[in-house]
């Protein structure tokens, strides 16, 4: 018992680290005096060694300990009525998350340093992937609810604003805006979680949930174990672009490639995935989440694995490519194969950076491959006569999500929207409203 | 589909008329072909026909570009000294003309008053704006802080300024107004709808349309391609839309599949289609152009690359797909019209009948806002600007009558932001260009080496031109040459370890002749290895790529093989360099050796007319290089030939750095070629039969230098005769000094760079392997001018990687036969570059492609912005961030008459030439004398100022400094 507290040290410094270097990059940021290349960079990379650091040192102490999961509880808010408690849940799987995590943000910001030099928005960008180090690191420990919510919207919302980097175009901005938009639909799944849980259990704790054996599962009835289970599970989805979110994966691919990589092709994805994983034995507890996760993993692979066939351009491609896994990963997680989900998580999160990072040497590459086989790389082949066209046309169109997600939520919503805005007009009859009939 | 040309009656029919009339809207569409082979041209090719200042303010109003920088950026090099007063003297006088000294205002004449307002800038503030900075800033008590020098007769108080601005406000109310002109209405019912009612069924269409043109023009970058392409582009569409699915790509769509039905029953031509679409949508003949040109222009990009593959099939990558622009226009109208008539269903008082839309848009529509005009206080405004420039009072202002006021009022609106910019690009122009003058006029001829130890024979790429300047330093001893870097050898070349041949010579050109490349010795164990491990190397890659979007090959992948490329990536992201020099140790980095199939052999070539040269050929090959360089005559024992290519890695436009001279490819070849052609004895015996003489102990070794990581590779060494060994000895160390020192002079550039020769060599290398550098060189960076002379007349010059040189020897060419086949083997390369490099650094986002950083691969032909846009052609920022937006200067060393001669014999040359988009001089073979080619004629050049003279080498002058260097004498000039 005595390496507790060290191991306790070594998670908040691993914290720490990240959090200081967003305390000092981002006043400066929005001051409008960035901190210079060369000094983002060695903060960057100190903070980030560190909390790697720190985080292999905990594993060791933690890999030397009893290996029981730690809840390091660093205060709390209103204290009556279950409150809103601080805690850290620490155990092998966050550690191996965040070590991934911290390491492959190191990688990326070794990258990004090279592959952003001169551009205008590089502070900035340093900025985002920082606050995106710190709202990963949150959701690998957090141990109670409000901590996973806190690191979850930072995620979300650092990953928007990456998205929309190139804010000088509409496209990026639009993109960016649907994705928002998409996360905040899992957010709103994870609040109504958050609060659920506070309701029935009177706490926020996560060791509720996520400690295993469902021991602690035993203080809510089963309906409420479902209900909590499948809000998890529709904030996972839209975090990891399960069906039927999955169209604003490929309209993330605007920002600059690097940050494609490190979201959409390495962690952000993965992070839904970490949500399920934590979150397996409330799984495992009630067969209706058991099966709705299982579903919406594998007629995600089903989905992406056709839809990456058709894709034209290197990007779309590889995000699906790297979606089908995502979709197969949450089925073993369903499947409660939780060793082999971490293993496959690690590797797709792995090759998919590599490949991502290296998305603009497509070219080179074929080159490269034609001239090792001494001929042409068999140019694509059509699709299989019984399939035809029609799937063709379905893959090609990505399933058509956006035409119907278009008609079937942004439609009406955009419709009720104006409704309340002509009621609106006709209440107050205000000429502020500028009328349009914009299609969103 | 071909269709009849012609009617029963011998008219034309409509569908050609409508083919020819899609010819001409191809003209202002993006030429550039598949990326793979990056050629560098004229992005404004299609205004070739009209002045440049002229065709660029045209073309920038067409396709909705910038004809010049941004009036800021000359105005910061006004204020650094890049550009002087008596260059923007000079460019208001060129453009006044007889004008220039008409008085405008008291005693300023109209050269005073524009070039001040050009050089010093008149803000422009309006409306809201002009008022905050009335209100709220200092302008109207404070003088300009900017004011020139000998505008300022007596410092103006605060109430001197009041005063002033009170004059020019009466002089305005004074002058009545000019009318404003309204723009002509929007050509597309798009246009029109997006002002009329915010919907802009763009964001419809363009999706839809990107994914079906990148699916059909796809070059196997998707594992499923699009069934039955060869049907052609618009059949293809037809058929895979009109499926009931198709409703789905969005509210809009939902007529789609029956729309596209109707059309396919139809049974009509592409072209007949178009017309179709041109008659519902009640576009008339007359404007049918303008129409279809703003439809195209609405995705140049895609609709460019549906060109190229209908003109140059040959320069297709992979598969030469039936596509050409009039069915790309077709489907897109297709799109478009139902998505009008969607939007016009929503419309009040809906009516499917789109012909009248436009007209019904209009009328409900505010009138297109026509560019207000400028209000009393905005014309006061440019008014107290002027006065403050040229030192006017406020009582020389008060004096004005009423015509006066608005003459001097017209003048200022006549020199608008778009005319100053085009002065300062003048004046820009003219600085550089005097600069070069001064310089040569100044330079006295290099002493020419007796009996040389060696001659180097190199690109005319102006990256050579240091490399060059490196050389000679090191050993005063040599002699370089500038040639097109293809060096006569127009061939489709296929290396030992090439998967297919591919042309190596400039695009003009079609090589007839078919060269391979095979390994000297097939059964040598390494030759063996290297095969078996480079097919299992592919084998795997090529498994990987299949399997990894799928399913279970997508698991296996990233279960099992995905640990082990962990190791790999952190090493190549995180310590490239290292990782590079960890590769090269491994035993199998060797490559063994190979040999050239280069004589005449009978087999039929797997592309072009023949395999091989026959030796006759050949002599024809050496004898074009040799006379044109000047070498005939004084052969060095030693020659070294050096092509130049460039490889990087994570770079789409990697090619755009290869040799231009070759097509896009890497000139090592040719440059081997040629000496293996040169140490030929039957060639030599029939070059003597020509009476040319290559003396028996002079040998030929071809080389390839890389421009990215400066190494340099000699060819079939194992030749080199017993007698060279020594030579060539000391060549390679020359070599080997010259390109680190090479290196870091280029290492000047790159922020990220500091240190010594050694580390300068160390980090190119790095640089050219490096996954996260999009900056793996500056390539053609900076370009700005081309010398065709002998090197003696640059020779000891540092010209600072901006000149084009080409070596050509005038008391040689009394015919000027040479001097034409010079001229027109180089000018296109090098006008193509210098064009290409300025519309991508005057308009980055708009002629070029903008940040390379969120670049995406598009179907093996191009790249888009990010998830999905246009194709985006030309240049990207980080390839012409460094460069100066500057027009070529061609200096000929040649007399004036006899370049004129040349010139009537080169039309299009000349037409350049004439039209200014290049600029060109003449320096006197026999003096120091320099004529400048000016409106036809040409001027004797007066020196300016002399260039700075450096005591020492380039390093002298280069060391420490990161910008454009002015060109220098060099003291130690080897």
């Amino acid at each position: 018992m005595t390496s507790l507290p060290s191991l306790r040290f070594c998670v908040l410094a691993a914290l720490a680290g990240p959090a200081l270097l967003l305390a000092l990059l981002a006043p400066a940021g929005f001051l409008g005096r960035p901190w210079s290349e060369r000094w983002t960079g060695r903060l960057t990379r100190a903070a980030l060694s560190a909390s790697f650091a720190a985080l292999l040192l905990a594993a060791l102490l933690y890999g030397a300990g009893p290996r029981k999961p730690v809840v390091l509880s660093l205060g709390q808010w209103f204290s009556a009525a279950g409150g809103f408690s601080f805690d850290l849940l620490i155990d092998g799987w966050s550690l191996a998350f965040a070590s991934l995590a911290v390491a492959i943000c190191g990688v990326v910001s070794s990258f990004s340093f090279r592959y952003l030099h001169r551009e205008p928005g590089f502070h900035r960008y340093f900025v985002l992937l920082v606050s995106f180090v710190v709202g990963l690191l949150l959701v690998a420990f957090a141990g109670s609810i409000e901590v996973l919510f806190a690191g979850w919207e930072i995620l979300g919302l650092s990953s928007a604003l990456l998205v929309a980097f190139f804010h000088e175009r509409p496209a990026p901005v639009d993109n960016g805006l649907r994705v928002f938009a998409f996360y905040r639909a899992g957010d709103a799944c994870m609040l109504a979680a958050a609060v659920l849980l506070h309701h029935w259990a009177g706490s926020g704790s996560l060791s509720l949930l996520f400690s295993g054996a469902g021991a602690g599962l035993s203080r809510l009835g089963p309906e409420h174990v479902a209900a909590i289970g499948v809000l998890l599970i529709a904030a996972a989805a839209a975090k990891s672009a399960l069906l039927p979110f999955s169209t604003w994966l490929p309209r993330a691919m605007e920002g600059p490639t690097p940050s494609s990589a490190v979201y959409y092709g390495a962690l952000s994805i993965h992070a839904g995935c970490f949500l399920l994983f934590r979150a397996a034995p409330l799984i495992d507890a009630c067969a209706t989440t058991r099966v709705l996760a299982a579903a919406a993993g594998a007629s995600t692979a089903a989905y992406a694995a056709l839809v990456a066939r058709a894709q034209t351009d290197v990007k779309s491609r590889l995000c699906f490519s790297s979606l089908t896994q995502v979709g197969v990963i949450v089925v073993e997680i369903a499947l409660g194969w939780r060793l082999l989900a971490f293993a496959h998580m690690t590797g797709n999160a792995c090759l998919r950076l590599l490949q991502f990072l290296a998305a603009p040497n497509a070219l080179h590459d074929l080159h490269q491959l034609e001239n090792e086989l001494g001929a042409r790389v068999a140019a694509a082949h059509e699709p299989p006569k019984a399939a035809g066209a029609a799937v063709y046309l379905w893959a090609l169109e990505r399933g058509f999500l956006d035409g119907l997600i278009d008609r079937r939520l942004v439609a009406p919503a955009a419709r009720l929207a104006g409704r309340l805005e002509a009621l609106d007009r006709r209440l107050c009859r205000e000429p502020w409203v500028s009328g349009g009939a914009g299609e969103p | 589909m071909p269709a009849p040309a012609l009617e029963a009656g011998g008219k034309e029919t409509p569908e050609a008329r409508l083919e020819r009339l899609v010819d001409r809207v191809a003209r202002v569409l993006p030429a550039q072909g598949p990326i793979g082979i990056f050629i560098h041209h004229n992005t404004l090719h299609a205004f070739e026909s009209e002045d440049f200042e002229r065709a660029v303010v045209a073309a920038a109003e067409a396709l909705s570009c910038e004809p010049f920088l941004p009036e800021e950026e000359y105005r910061a090099e006004f204020r650094k000294g890049r550009i002087l007063p008596r260059d923007v003297r000079w460019a208001v006088r060129e453009e006044s003309a007889a004008g220039a000294d008409v008085a405008v205002l008291g005693r300023v004449t109209r050269l005073e008053l524009r070039w001040r307002a050009a050089a010093y800038g008149i803000p422009d503030a309006r409306g809201p704006a002009l008022d905050w900075l009335l209100k709220e800033t200092d302008v109207l008590r404070r003088p300009r802080p900017d004011v020139p020098p000998d505008a300022r007769q007596a410092p103006l108080d605060e109430a001197g300024v009041a005063a002033l601005w009170q004059a020019c406000l009466s002089a305005a109310a004074r002058a009545p107004s000019a009318a404003a002109r309204a723009p002509a209405p929007a050509a597309r019912h798009r246009d029109r709808l997006k002002a009329a009612t915010g919907l802009d069924i763009d964001e419809w269409v363009h999706p839809v349309l990107i994914r079906y043109a990148g699916a059909y023009l796809d070059q196997g970058l998707a594992r499923w391609a699009l069934p039955g392409r060869a049907r052609g582009l618009y059949a293809c569409f037809l058929d895979l839309y009109s499926r009931e699915w198709a409703r789905h790509c969005g509210p809009w769509a939902e007529a789609l599949p029956e729309a596209l039905r109707r059309e396919r029953d139809l049974g009509l031509s592409p072209a007949a289609s178009l017309r179709g679409s041109l008659e519902a949508l009640g576009v008339s003949e007359d404007e049918a152009e303008r129409f279809l040109a703003a439809t195209a222009l609405a995705l140049r990009g895609w609709a460019g690359m549906a060109r190229q593959f209908e003109r140059r099939p040959d320069r297709v990558p992979a598969l030469p797909l039936p596509a050409t622009l009039t069915e790309f226009l077709a489907v897109r109208l297709l799109l478009e019209r139902v998505a009008l008539a969607h939007a016009a269903g929503r419309l009040p008082g809906a009516d499917a009948n789109l012909s009248g839309l436009r007209e019904r848009l209009g009328a409900a529509a505010p009138a297109a806002p026509a560019a207000p005009q400028p209000s009393g206080v905005e014309r006061a405004w440019s008014l107290f600007h002027a006065a403050q420039l040229c030192g006017a009072t406020a009582g020389e202002l008060a004096g004005l009558s009423e015509a006066q006021a608005a003459a001097l009022l017209g003048e200022l609106e006549s020199f608008g932001p778009l005319e100053r910019r085009r002065a300062l690009q003048a004046a820009y122009d003219r600085h550089l260009r005097a600069r070069v003058c001064d310089a040569l006029v100044a330079h006295a001829p290099a002493r020419v080496p007796q009996n040389a130890a060696f001659q180097a024979v190199f690109c005319l790429d102006e990256r050579e031109e240091s490399f060059r300047r490196h050389l000679e330093e090191l050993e005063p001893e040599a002699e370089t040459f500038g040639a097109a870097g293809f060096y006569g050898v127009a061939m489709y070349y296929q290396g030992a370890t090439d998967a297919h041949p591919r042309p190596l010579c400039p695009v003009a050109l079609t090589p007839r002749h078919y060269v391979g490349e095979v390994k000297a010795d097939p059964s040598d164990a390494l030759v063996r290895w290297r095969r078996l491990s480079r097919r299992g190397s592919g084998r795997l890659g090529r498994l990987v790529r299949r399997l990894d979007g799928t399913f279970f090959g997508g698991f296996l992948a990233t279960t099992v093989l995905a640990p082990v490329s962990i190791l790999p990536l952190v090493a190549r992201v995180v310590f490239p360099g290292l990782a590079r020099r960890w590769f090269q140790t491994l035993p199998i980095s060797r490559e063994p050796a190979t040999r050239l199939l280069l004589d005449r052999r009978p087999q039929a070539p797997p592309i072009g007319e023949f395999s091989g040269y026959t030796k006759e050929e050949m002599a024809g090959v050496v004898a074009g290089v040799l006379t044109g360089t000047g070498l005939a005559g004084r052969l060095a024992p030693l020659v070294i030939v050096a092509g130049h290519g460039s490889t990087s890695l994570n770079n789409p436009h990697e090619s755009a750095h290869d040799c231009g001279a070759c097509g896009g490819g890497r000139g090592g070849p040719n440059a081997r070629a040629f000496a293996q052609m040169a140490n030929d004895p039957a060639v030599r015996a029939l070059l003597r039969a020509r009476g040319l003489d290559v003396p028996g102990d002079t040998w030929f070794v071809g080389a390839q230098r890389n421009t990215c990581d400066n190494s340099v590779e000699f060819y079939d060494l194992e030749r080199l005769p017993r007698s060279q060994e020594e030579r060539f000895a000391r060549v390679a160390k020359a070599f080997a000094r010259a390109r680190r020192r090479e290196a870091h002079e280029r290492c000047r550039r790159f922020e990220a760079f500091s240190g010594g020769p050694g580390a300068a060599l160390a980090h190119v290398e790095a640089r050219a392997r490096d996954l996260a550098q999009p900056r793996p060189e500056y390539g053609h960076a900076s370009n700005a001018f081309c010398v065709i002379g002998r090197r003696r007349r640059t020779r000891g010059l540092f010209l600072d990687r901006r000149a084009f040189l080409v070596s050509y020897d005038p008391s040689r060419d009394g015919g000027l036969a040479t001097l034409e086949a010079t001229l027109s083997a180089v000018v296109p390369v090098v006008a193509g570059i210098s064009l290409e490099y300025y519309f991508s650094r005057v308009d980055p986002s708009g002629y070029g492609c903008a940040t390379k950083l969120p670049h995406n691969v598009a179907c093996l032909l191009g790249v888009m912005d990010g998830a999905q846009s246009d194709l985006r052609t030309g240049l990207p920022w980080q390839m012409v961030e460094i460069h100066e937006p500057v027009r070529l200067l061609l200096v000929v060393e040649a007399r004036p008459e006899s370049l004129e001669r040349v010139l009537e014999r080169l039309p299009e040359i000349k037409g350049l030439v004439d039209r200014r988009w290049l600029f060109a001089a003449c320096l006197d073979p026999d003096s120091s004398a320099l004529w400048l080619r000016e409106a036809g004629g040409y001027r004797p050049w007066s020196p300016e100022a002399a260039p700075p003279s450096v005591a020492g080498d380039s390093a002298a002058w280069y060391a420490g400094r990161r910008d454009h260097l002015p060109i220098a004498e060099l003291s130690r000039r080897g």
